[in-house]
């Protein structure tokens, strides 16, 4: 009797907290309406939340009235993490544990202006922020994933032509002039890789590859447990591979890349006169039902990828190979394929035979990846502080 | 989704007159299952007249409406409910003294046998809804006077899937909202094409509209202007609405 009490107890406990998680920061009364729990439960367990430091109070106004936004505890700051894809932006707050506060997806148009969407992302780190109710000077600084190449060190594109209309954007400046916060940033791939290697799949292994299937196909390298990014930070583009002498054209100017064959127009536009107009999250969809035209497009999709990433590990011999991005949501109908490429070749099953797993983190690897740089980066810009700026 | 099956719905030279203003002539719309469309248009184009004469509000002069491929009536608006097209206009129509339950059951409101309210039920069904949209409402007892904008178009979306419709029109649904309200908006119409539904979303805003598109329909002094796929550019969608290209006479 006792026992299913306690456990009653603490299934009310885990409902509360999922709801505070789920919208960032709640007053009591909204708490109980959110969980269907009884005003008495609700303040007994948020008192209980706050003695164990799960959770903390802080002033607010609700329809005019003083109440006590319940949040998760943040202490020591927050950082901000914003990934800018092809056709969604994702902006997450975090704490100094890596907690997610409060996230938002917001639909792209194709080729999105830098303008508009650096515009609205910086507007909605805001909002988020006011979400969870903390307000700008709790930030201690914001990490920005980009589908490209991005040097480092000057925040700009380092290839032309990728990410239409973004060639020569100073990105980290304008975040830094609208938020006023510091902002670092990296290629998107690298911060899946960052997660991984860190929080994920990886993080017992040195070395590893994150390969990133999504629009286009990227790669993070990871060496000794940094993240490799090359000059310029152009490591591990592997969408730009050539697979096929004889193709077609890419955004970069060269011939057959491999993002023209397994990029997202590509995948897709096999598919146009027997299932229409499909979006990526479509195709993953129906992969995942058993529509037999959408796995097949899938899984070869996989073998083409597993080709290249077989060759790559053979060059640096990772103990493992994560796969993120959309098309890795589809299991073993994509991984499948890409394990088979690599089992082919002989020298990667020598040893001890090369692993290839999914992402933990599935598409949240880039999000969190932001985070993490966001929250590396400050530790080193507060370690060497006094006077000097950002980058 | 399948190109050459039947629309869900289609408008066949639809015209509505107002006196001497001609609000629509002879337009053609199709919309399919699994499909987000658009229609854009400027301030009187005629966009939400069309979008009155889907919801069954405002009857056309001529023209046929014609539902899986059979022709239909759509004498008002609860006969068009009936069909499976659910409305959100710009003013909601919502209650801002109810709760958010009641007004996702507005005049939807499920009885137990012996005729009396099942709250705890609607209650139940109206949290599952909302956290299958994604929707961010604090509190499903709260009236809705209290609910920010965003919030408010959250909960008139919500409203319409109730009935199990087939297509669903909004009319401007991120007008006046702030860039979070705003993504969650475009996300619950991801949803509801993931759903198997047919959207009509009208709107002004090109950026929001070619975000979750599938077909943009450019509406231009009450006649088809363009037709293009939803990653078509800003350029050419907006020379079809501002009539920059051939004007039609």
């Amino acid at each position: 009797m006792s026992g299913s009490q306690s456990s009653l107890r603490e299934a009310n406990r885990a409902r509360v907290v999922e709801a505070v998680k789920r919208h960032g920061g709640l007053t009591q009364v909204e708490l109980t309406g959110a969980t269907g729990l009884s005003a008495a439960t609700v303040s007994t367990i948020v008192k209980e939340l706050l003695g164990a430091g799960m959770v903390e109070v802080r002033p607010a106004v609700r329809s005019g009235r003083r109440a006590q936004l319940v949040t998760l505890a943040h202490r020591v700051g927050l950082v901000a993490g914003v990934v800018v894809g092809y056709r969604q932006m994702r902006v997450a707050i975090a704490d100094v544990t890596h907690e997610v506060l409060a996230e938002q997806t917001l639909p792209l148009p194709a080729e999105h202006r830098p303008d508009t969407s650096l515009d609205r992302a910086a507007l909605l780190v805001v909002d988020l922020l006011e979400r969870v109710g903390a307000d700008l000077e709790e930030l201690v600084a914001i990490g920005l994933g980009l589908p490209t190449p991005v040097d480092a060190s000057t925040g700009l594109l380092s290839v032309r032509g990728v990410l239409r209309g973004w060639d020569g954007v100073p990105v980290a400046q304008v975040l830094e002039k609208r938020l006023a916060r510091p902002v670092f940033v990296d290629n998107d791939a690298n911060l899946g890789a960052l997660a991984e290697s860190t929080v994920g799949a990886a993080r017992a292994y040195h070395d590893s590859l994150y390969v990133r299937v999504s629009h286009g196909v990227g790669a993070g390298v990871v060496l000794g447990g940094r993240v490799h990014r090359g000059v310029g930070g152009t490591a591990g583009e592997l969408g730009h591979v050539q697979v096929d002498p004889g193709g077609r054209i890419c955004g970069c100017g060269s011939r057959g890349c491999l993002d023209t064959v397994v990029g997202v127009p590509a995948l897709l536009e096999p598919l146009a006169t027997s299932h229409g107009n499909l979006t990526l999250r479509d195709l993953v969809q129906l992969a995942e039902t058993g529509d037999p035209g959408c796995r097949e497009i899938v899984a070869d999709a996989g073998a083409t990828v597993g080709a290249v990433v077989a060759n790559l590990a053979t060059v640096l011999s990772p103990q493992c190979v994560v796969v993120g991005g959309e098309l890795a949501e589809t299991g073993e109908i994509f991984l499948g394929p890409v394990r088979e490429a690599v089992r082919r070749r002989t020298l990667l099953s020598q040893f001890v035979p090369l692993e290839v797993v999914s992402a933990t983190l599935g598409t949240q690897a880039e999000l969190m990846g932001a985070i993490l740089l966001a929250l590396q980066s400050t530790d080193v810009f507060e370690n060497a502080d006094d006077g000097r700026g950002n980058q | 989704m399948t190109p050459g099956r039947t629309p869900l719905l289609a408008l066949r030279q639809i015209s509505k007159n107002f006196g001497a203003v001609e609000a629509l002539v002879g337009v053609d719309l199709d919309v399919h299952a699994h499909e987000v469309v658009a229609l854009v248009g400027d301030n009187g184009a005629g966009k939400s007249t069309l979008a009155k004469v889907i919801a069954g509000v405002l009857q056309p002069d001529s023209g046929l409406i014609e539902m899986d491929g059979a022709p239909v009536t759509l004498p008002s608006a609860s006969a068009a409910n009936r069909l499976g097209v659910a409305s959100v206009f710009q003013d909601l129509a919502l209650c801002e003294n109810l709760d958010v339950t009641a007004n996702v059951f507005l005049g939807r409101e499920m009885y137990n046998r012996a005729g009396l309210l099942q709250e705890g039920q609607m209650e139940t069904e109206t949290r599952a809804l909302l956290r299958d949209l994604t929707v961010r409402v604090p509190s499903i007892r709260t009236p809705l006077r209290h609910l920010s904008g965003g919030q408010r178009q959250a909960v008139a979306i919500a409203r319409t899937v109730i009935g199990n419709p087939r297509i669903v029109v909004l009319d401007e649904p991120t007008a006046a909202l702030s860039v979070a309200h705003t993504a969650e908006v475009l996300t619950h119409i991801e949803r509801l094409r993931g759903m198997g539904l047919g959207v009509i979303l009208i709107s002004h805003n090109l950026n929001d509209v070619r975000a979750v598109a599938d077909r943009v329909e450019v509406l231009r002094h009450g006649r088809n202007n363009g037709s293009f796929r939803g990653d078509a550019s800003h350029e050419e969608i907006l020379a079809a609405i501002t009539g920059a290209g051939s004007p039609s006479l």
